[in-house]
């Protein structure tokens, strides 16, 4: 039995004197992906940090492949939400990409062939010349994702990376992650506060509630996704075991409110 | 016990190089005419301040500054609202002012003796257009920055140019006005000290040179020293007047 | 300041109106208005130009005070910068060192000649140090204001890529820093103009400061003029350079 790839220890996290997150433990194996749920304010944000080493938590243990994570990794690559402000305004797509690879000390005459290779799995190798300022939202947001996956990450962790976009580019970016996922076998933890992209997306989807305390776990629900891939955004959601678990989240994360 | 470390903390430096300054000038360079030690320079500023020199000086200084500052907002602002309102003035004043607003005020001080003499005058003419041009282009580009939300509510109210100006323009532009006069208030300071020292045989400026020239370090040193004081709690008090309005005004910026 | 929709009607009432701007000069000169003792003709003006420049004269002290500017600009923007990015790193610095020089801030480059003075006496490198220890504060004060306010997310961008503090300072807090520090750059330049014509003035050096000076004890009022336009293009001249730079380098700000 392999080692899983991210296991959070009854990791606690508390900040500025709050309980954010109660002692929360589960594994994500290799290739999985696995999405985090729940209201605004239940920590999923500062669980993602916590895996990536952003955060340090207050108690328990973050492990990757059996190593405790201290601080942020290389091998572990973060989407941010705010993907305008995690773009240099200065650098192009090009550039952009290429400072991962600078950082990871990549020779320079390598560099191109990778950049150009990853900008054409997100579908940007037209734009590779244009600086952020240039691009629509869906644009710079896949231009982060590109950054990511030119690090060659082991964990790919993404903060509601759909969130800020209009619903036509949600859905479009989430065929392409997904397909992204499954084509390079990364292993991805993903926080949306959206549902059904969750059920869309996951193998797995944790719930998480607000408000923790004793009797009130942060951790809610966990739940498998059994649907087949390769999934669809008009069938899969008509599908009766995402209804079902539709049905089984939604309830629950109303009453999470709060 | 980490408050007292913040607030001592801004201290720490200068209160070390002043420490240094004080005993090389003992010791090191001890009765030279250049260098006197902080102490010596504290003892020369309470002398000014008993025989008046400082209160004069201080006076004199703040007093051009002001009246300069006056003389360069109101020409500035009605300048700024003009250009900011009309594209024509705007367009057409482009050349004039770009032409006019790169001489340094300096180069204005031996003009300004010719036609005023030394005193009042000749300073606060100075500082008047080096004060000028920042009022006016600040004023010019609040005007411009209205949310222009705000103008085409004016014009579905049917309001007139006159209500428009006075009752939308121009309050939407007083926190920027403030932002200009804390500049204009730190420009005129600046200039003022700087006329003083050049040329005008009055103020704080001046008292320094007299002080230099007269082999008298300590109060040479006392008169920078308050110089720097004085520059910066006027700058203080501009930008808490300023940030007071940008509140009272809805926090603009 | 663009012209917009019609530029040749605009750039022409533009010319219109310089033109009436020196038409009232010659008229107030000529007309007596204003003494011609305080304001020459426009002629008169052209006149001493033409003299002073082709003499020599005039073109030695131009030469003299713009070089003075610049060098002092640029020990001025190099130290700046250098400094700069050494306080501008360490948070530690920065809590110690930031309130001095907010105090610094707004005294004025002059008031330092007297002191120079003192020091080093009336020579051309006492007005280059003033110059340039002057002009150096707003390219340290940008400097240090650019590298602290690198955006959070980028912060945590370079920690994930776990880059080292150089690679961070030059791939990203330099960069970030960099419209800050051209704007520091900027008011540097005037406040070099300021200080080396001053110190002309004071330590009798040979330049443009010393010789409107001169002029206007003299009551050489066309001189004066003279001296007053080359000091405006050299103002306008530098300035226009270092905008040209500027939109050069900062092009993806306006892509």
């Amino acid at each position: 039995m392999t080692a899983p790839l991210l296991a959070f220890d009854r990791v606690a996290i508390t900040l500025g004197g709050r309980e954010i997150l109660s002692p929360t433990s589960f594994e994500v194996a290799r290739g999985e992906l696995v999405c985090i749920v729940g209201p605004s304010g239940c920590g999923k944000t500062t669980l993602l940090r916590a895996a990536s080493g952003l955060v340090a938590p207050s108690g328990g243990s973050v492990r990757r492949n059996g190593v405790a994570v201290t601080q942020p990794s290389r091998e572990v690559a973060f989407v941010f939400q705010d993907y305008g402000r995690a773009l240099l305004p200065w650098r192009t797509v090009q550039g952009n990409v290429g400072l991962a690879l600078e950082a990871a000390g990549v020779p320079k005459a390598e560099r191109g062939a990778r950049i150009d290779g990853v900008l054409a799995k997100v579908g940007l190798a037209a734009h590779a010349h244009k600086f952020p300022a240039q691009l629509s939202g869906g644009m710079q947001q896949r231009v982060q994702i590109a950054r990511c996956l030119a690090q060659a990450p082991l964990l790919l962790l993404m903060d509601e990376p759909f969130g800020a976009l209009d619903a036509l580019t949600r859905h479009g970016l989430q065929d392409e992650a997904a397909r992204l996922v499954h084509e390079d076998g990364l292993t991805v933890l993903f926080v949306t506060h959206d549902l059904e992209e969750a059920i869309y997306l996951g193998d797995r989807v944790i719930a998480l509630q607000s408000n923790p305390g004793p009797g009130r776990p942060s951790l809610a629900r966990m739940l498998e996704v059994p649907i087949p891939r390769p999934r669809d955004q008009l069938t899969t959601k008509e599908h009766p075991a995402f209804l079902r678990l539709r049905r089984e989240l939604f309830g629950f994360i109303e009453q999470g409110h709060g | 016990m980490a408050e007292w470390g913040a607030r001592l903390r801004p201290w720490a430096v200068p209160l070390l190089l002043l420490g240094a300054l004080e005993l090389y000038a003992r010791t090191v360079a001890a009765g030279s005419d250049a260098i006197a030690p902080p102490s010596a320079a504290l003892v020369a500023w309470f002398g000014a301040l008993r025989d008046g020199s400082l209160w004069q000086g201080t006076l004199f200084t703040l007093g051009s500054a002001a009246l300069g500052l006056l003389i360069a907002s109101l020409l500035g602002i009605a300048g700024g609202l003009l250009l900011g309102l009309s594209r024509r003035a705007d367009a057409s004043s482009t050349l004039t002012i770009e032409l006019l607003r790169p001489i340094p005020s300096v180069a204005l001080i031996p003009l300004a003796m010719l036609v005023f003499g030394f005193g009042l005058r000749m300073e606060t003419a100075v500082i008047a257009f080096a004060a000028f041009w920042p009022m006016l282009i600040l004023t010019r580009s609040a005007v411009r920055q209205v949310e222009p939300r705000l103008l085409e509510v004016s014009r579905v109210l049917g309001l007139s140019p006159w209500q428009r100006g006075w009752k939308i323009v121009l309050p939407a532009c007083v926190p920027r006005l403030f932002v200009a006069l804390r500049l204009g208030v730190a420009i005129a300071l600046v200039v003022a000290v700087t006329v003083e020292i050049a040329a005008n045989p009055h103020g704080m400026g001046y008292a320094m040179m007299i002080a230099q020239q007269g082999l008298d370090p300590a109060l040479m040193l006392a008169w920078l020293g308050w110089i720097g004081v004085v520059g910066y709690a006027v700058n203080a008090l501009a930008l808490q007047l300023q940030q007071r309005v940008a509140r009272a005004m809805g926090g603009a910026p | 300041m663009k012209a917009q929709r019609l530029p040749l009607a605009e750039a022409a009432a533009s010319a219109a109106l310089l033109t009436a701007v020196v038409a009232l000069w010659w008229a107030a000169s000529h007309g007596g208005w204003i003494s011609r003792v305080f304001l020459p003709t426009p002629e008169a003006t052209i006149a001493s130009l033409r003299e002073g420049l082709a003499d020599g004269e005039l073109a030695a002290f131009t030469a003299a005070t713009a070089w003075r500017m610049v060098l002092g600009w640029l020990l001025a923007s190099a130290a700046g910068v250098l400094l700069g990015v050494f306080i501008g790193v360490s948070t530690t610095a920065r809590a110690y060192l930031q309130p001095m020089l907010e105090f610094i801030r707004p005294l004025p480059a002059s008031a330092l000649l007297p002191l120079a003075i003192a020091i080093f006496g009336l020579s051309p490198a006492m007005v280059l140090s003033v110059v340039a220890f002057g002009a150096m504060w707003p390219v340290l004060l940008g400097t240090i204001h650019g590298l602290a306010s690198v955006e959070l997310r980028l912060q945590e961008v370079a920690r994930c890529l776990d880059l080292s503090r150089a690679a961070y300072v030059w791939k990203i807090g330099l960069p970030n820093a960099l419209p800050d520090i051209l704007a520091g750059m900027r008011l540097a330049l005037t406040v070099a103009l300021i200080v080396s014509v001053v110190g002309e003035m004071i330590a009798s050096q040979a330049g443009l400061g010393q010789a409107i000076l001169l002029a206007a004890r003299s009551f050489r009022a066309s001189e004066l003029f003279a001296g007053i336009v080359l000091l405006g293009l050299i103002g306008l001249a530098s300035n226009a350079l270092l905008a040209l730079a500027e939109r050069q380098w900062l092009k993806w700000q306006r892509p």
